[in-house]
């Protein structure tokens, strides 16, 4: 159990600099989790931190205790690999027990760890096969009992779920989470699912190209996303942006309709600012479908190019501006391709991002 | 920050004394080789020096000069061992590659009782040593008249060359998938038709490969080679080397020109496949 | 009524099988039963006289047999482990480097090109008690004012072709082993490092059960191809001074073609070839043990 500090952390392979200097607090017994696109950076960061990658600048510490020239095995961390990264060549038990043995802890104290993780991860059918005879799932558990073991002061996992399929995920993603409660412990997790992000974290940590792009808990980043990316990277479907112009009060989509300013963002934008706003699926729908909007909203009439039902919700896809916008409709009928409806968008919950830097206008 | 430092100065000494390390061994590995070439370019005198001559005064091409000269030094018809060597390991290895692709499929393609045992087998027989063999073999061609003629010595190196040649191809078969072939027959192609335009291709670097490491084999050896070839005509490369030799005294420098000669395709052939050779051993062995 | 139809794999099977057996296989058969005649290549009607294993009871009672049968085992032990040691070591070190690996990868396949019986005269020249490198470098920096035997004193002398073999056999150690390095997955060494093992533990209890079977491998083709070191001692001392460096295969060599005692070189031959057999039937077996502990075998 410890703190986390990342404080101008610098990345770079000869000329290519992969992580631009990044700064970062981690709480003692946080969930943090490290979300982006693949290629930026969050992998890189997360090897720092155990030491698996040297920091080409700035500085790591944890605890109170500065580690960036120290090896993995000074850190007092342990990690989940993608692939496992199990031993092929033990046993389960062998598995489990190697970071003690390595510490030359007495046996009996080995035996009791290494039960009472397979307890907490019901391995204890298994204990004496290899890797090799274990399925996805059953290598997950082992590669976290391992992790479990050696009471860390951190936990790493590297995307530790994206091996597994659909159904396995979601189940494996329930069993960390309900680790996390049982061990106490501060955990850095990377992911580059969205869903992962925001059912595991205490905290999300959104990158891209090697920059922090927001930090924020799960309902922070998708009510008020610091930009454009990270407004479509969160939430699914993505966010609708709808680039305009700011106008006497009202926004002009080009070639759509006019869109009265939403009321957190008036006064914060200038006359002709030209400004993109986003907008979520759930906020729009067909009139008539849900409960009348309360507060500000408009109307407009849309074309359904398709619509997909899920059963307690319809998708629609329609496009204003010759963009692709996504409406839900909930309480849902059979929508015909090419039906006109009405819409009421709902403005309280609109965003507005000014076009040229991306960053909302909150 | 003490600890920090502490292991920073550990990686950096850590380094200094790999890259050292690395470099004396590749000393060792390189200097040996550089004497002979530095010395096939120096009279015998100056290689012979006492005291030692360290920074050689007198380069020149004589010792190669003498080599291609009509005779050649000492009367050492280099040019006939040349072409002899040639002959004799390009013919072998070509037939060898023939044998082992034909042995090699067999092992990568078809499931049959024995296989194990007759796969090693036929790996044993490499491992008779080249003398043992050289005795009853030098009783077999005086009997059958193949002793001393380019015929004979090419049998021997395709029986050689073979088991490892099967080794290898084997290796690389097997890492092209059976679908491969299957479609190619659904395709209308003949399981000959399918082998030579589907299966071939794609393991073709590894039969490259091990046709060199059987032309490196031919060309190198040299217990065999120095009993069953007797006069010029037949004689290779390394058995021409103790011509060179008399009873008391070495004629070094046109030795290490000879050497030299040797080398040098050897050399070639091998930067060109180095990477395939490796992995072709390493995949017949472990993904046995 | 259908004729036999081989099975495909037999007819493949079948061009190596017959070149094997005639070049290899019928010669042998012919130097067993030589090796049951006091047969001689300067009287040929000895090959048909039966003396049946009197050869063998003589090697057996051979001094010079046993001493040479003696000092190949211990050579190749020697060499061998050596080798191995030192190729695992230089293949660690080529595995470190990340600028120019390739240019090394190469320089390290040199010793491999060249020719057994090349390495035996370069290593004699080397080796010259008078005008040899190792002398001359010796004297220039004065560590040693006398001209030491390298090639006479019997001890210095197996030392010499020691090192001659090593130098020539080293590499195949190390590119086999550097494949192994190649081989394996870098996340078990990245866990291990996490899981609190230092360098060495990592290299000892990760790293080398995955290169084991690339060790066997290379232990197999060396030991197929062990009496490559004959060509390297004959150039070098041929078994001299005063038989102090005999060999299994240069005291064959000698009696067959020297002494023209074919019946008896047969016999020592036949010893020296189950010598080989068992080596490389025992390397085989612990390869594929190696497999099955990482669960690559099938």
């Amino acid at each position: 159990m410890a703190k986390v500090n990342l404080r101008k952390v610098v990345k770079k392979y000869g000329a290519l600099q992969v992580v631009h200097g990044i700064d970062l607090e981690i709480d003692d017994n946080e969930f943090v989790v490290l979300v982006g696109p693949s290629g930026c950076g969050k992998s890189t960061t997360l090897r720092m931190i155990a030491g698996l990658e040297a920091i080409s600048d700035g500085e790591i510490s944890i605890g109170e205790r500065v580690v960036n020239d120290l090896p993995p095995r000074n850190r007092n961390i342990s990690m989940v690999f993608q692939n496992y990264a199990l031993y092929p060549h033990m046993t389960v038990r062998e598995n489990l027990g190697f970071s003690l043995k390595i510490a030359k802890r007495p046996q009996e104290e080995i035996d009791r760890a290494v039960e009472a993780a397979a307890q907490i991860l019901s391995l204890s059918e298994y204990m004496d096969r290899k890797p090799g005879a274990l399925s996805g799932g059953q290598r997950q558990r082992v590669a976290m009992g391992r992790a479990i073991v050696r009471h860390p002061d951190v936990f790493l996992f590297d995307e530790p779920l994206s091996n597994l399929d659909a159904k396995l995920r979601t189940q494996m993603r329930t069993e960390i989470k309900k680790l996390h409660q049982k061990v106490k412990s501060t955990i850095v997790y990377v992911t580059h699912d969205q869903v992962e992000a925001m059912t595991l974290a205490d905290r999300i940590v959104i990158m891209r190209d090697g920059h922090i792009e927001q930090v924020g808990t799960p309902l922070e980043v998708f009510e008020t996303p610091a930009n454009t990316f990270v407004a479509t990277f969160i939430g699914s479907p993505p966010m609708n942006l709808l680039a305009g112009r700011v106008a006497d009060g009202e926004i002009a989509i080009e070639g759509g309709p006019q869109i009265a300013v939403p009321d957190p963002f008036s006064g914060k934008v200038v006359n002709g600012q030209e400004v993109i706003l986003g907008f979520r699926s759930d906020n729009l729908m067909p009139a008539g479908h849900a409960m009348p909007m309360e507060g500000g909203f408009t109307e407009f009439d849309m074309k359904v190019d398709l619509s997909e039902p899920l059963g307690t919700e319809t998708l629609l896809f329609g496009s204003l501006a010759g963009k692709e916008v996504q409406a839900k409709m909930l309480n849902p009928r059979p929508v015909s391709d090419g039906e006109e409806l009405r819409f009421q968008l709902d403005l309280t919950r609109c965003h507005l991002f000014d076009a040229n830097s991306q960053q909302s206008l909150r | 920050m003490n600890e920090n430092l502490q292991y920073r100065i550990r990686a950096r000494l850590l380094k200094v004394l790999h890259f050292v390390t690395l470099f004396i061994a590749m000393a060792i590995i390189c200097v040996p080789g550089l004497w002979v070439v530095l010395n096939s370019f120096r009279p015998t005198v100056e290689i012979m020096a006492k005291p030692p001559v360290w920074v050689p005064g007198d380069l020149n091409l004589d010792n190669y000069r003498a080599m291609f000269g009509a005779v050649g030094e000492g009367g050492v018809p280099v040019l006939q061992y040349f072409t002899n060597s040639l002959i004799i390991s390009v013919t072998s290895t070509l037939i060898a590659i023939l044998v082992g692709m034909a042995g090699g499929y067999a092992f990568a393609r078809f499931r049959f009782k024995g296989k194990a045992s007759i796969f090693i087998g036929l790996m044993l027989t490499r491992a008779v040593p080249g003398v043992s063999l050289s005795l009853p073999l030098f009783i077999v061609m005086a009997k059958t008249g193949l002793i001393d003629t380019h015929m004979g010595l090419i049998l021997v190196y395709v029986a050689l060359n073979v088991p490892f040649t099967i080794w290898l191809i084997d290796g690389f078969f097997r890492q092209v998938p059976v679908e491969l072939a299957e479609a190619a027959e659904i395709d209308g192609c003949t399981r000959w038709q399918a082998f030579w335009k589907v299966e071939f291709p794609v393991a073709r670097a590894g039969v490259a490969s091990a046709g060199i490491f059987a032309f490196l084999t031919s060309w190198n050896e040299y217990a065999l080679a120095s009993q069953l070839t007797r006069s010029t005509f037949s004689k290779t490369m390394p058995v021409g080397l103790r011509d060179f030799t008399s009873e008391f005294t070495i004629n070094w420098g046109g030795m290490c020109a000879l050497a030299v000669l040797m080398i040098i395709p050897a050399l070639i052939l091998t930067f060109l496949v180095q990477k395939h050779l490796i992995a072709g051993l390493t995949f017949g062995g472990v993904k046995g | 009524m259908s004729r036999f139809r081989p099975p495909p794999w037999f007819v493949l099977l079948l061009p190596a099988i017959i070149i094997l057996s005639a070049v290899v296989l019928i010669p042998l058969l012919l130097s067993l039963y030589s090796s049951f005649t006091p047969y001689r290549l300067t009287r040929p009607e000895t090959l048909y006289k039966w003396i049946g294993t009197y050869n063998y009871e003589k090697a057996i009672e051979s001094a010079h047999f046993w001493a040479a049968f003696g000092r190949t085992i211990l050579l190749l032990t020697i060499a061998l482990n050596l080798e191995m040691l030192m190729g695992l070591g230089l293949a660690l070190l080529v595995n470190k480097v990340t600028y120019g690996q390739r240019t090394l990868r190469t320089v390290m396949m040199f010793p491999m090109m060249f020719s057994p019986i090349l390495v035996g005269f370069q290593f004699k020249f080397i080796f010259n008690d008078n005008v040899g490198l190792v002398n001359n470098a010796l004297q220039s920096l004065g560590l040693s004012n006398v001209a030491i035997p390298w090639l006479v004193d019997g001890q210095l002398a197996f030392f010499s072709i020691l090192v001659a073999e090593m130098w020539s056999s080293t590499s195949v150690f190390a590119i086999l082993i550097l494949a192994g390095l190649f081989a394996v997955p870098r996340d078990p060494i990245e866990a291990a490092k996490v899981d609190g093992c230092t360098p060495w533990q990592s290299f000892r209890h990760i790293t080398l059960p995955y290169i084991m079977p690339f060790i066997y491998i290379a232990l197999a083709i060396r030991s197929l191809d062990v009496a490559r070191a004959y060509d390297i001692v004959q150039i070098m001392t041929n078994g001299g001074p005063a038989r102090r460096t005999e060999l299994l295969w240069t005291l064959i060599g000698r009696t067959g073609y020297v002494d023209a005692k074919m019946g008896y070189a047969n016999a020592m031959g036949y010893i020296s070839i189950f010598l080989a057999i068992f080596f490389t039937i025992y390397f085989f077996r612990k390869l594929n043990a190696a497999r099955s502990e990482l669960g690559m075998a099938g």
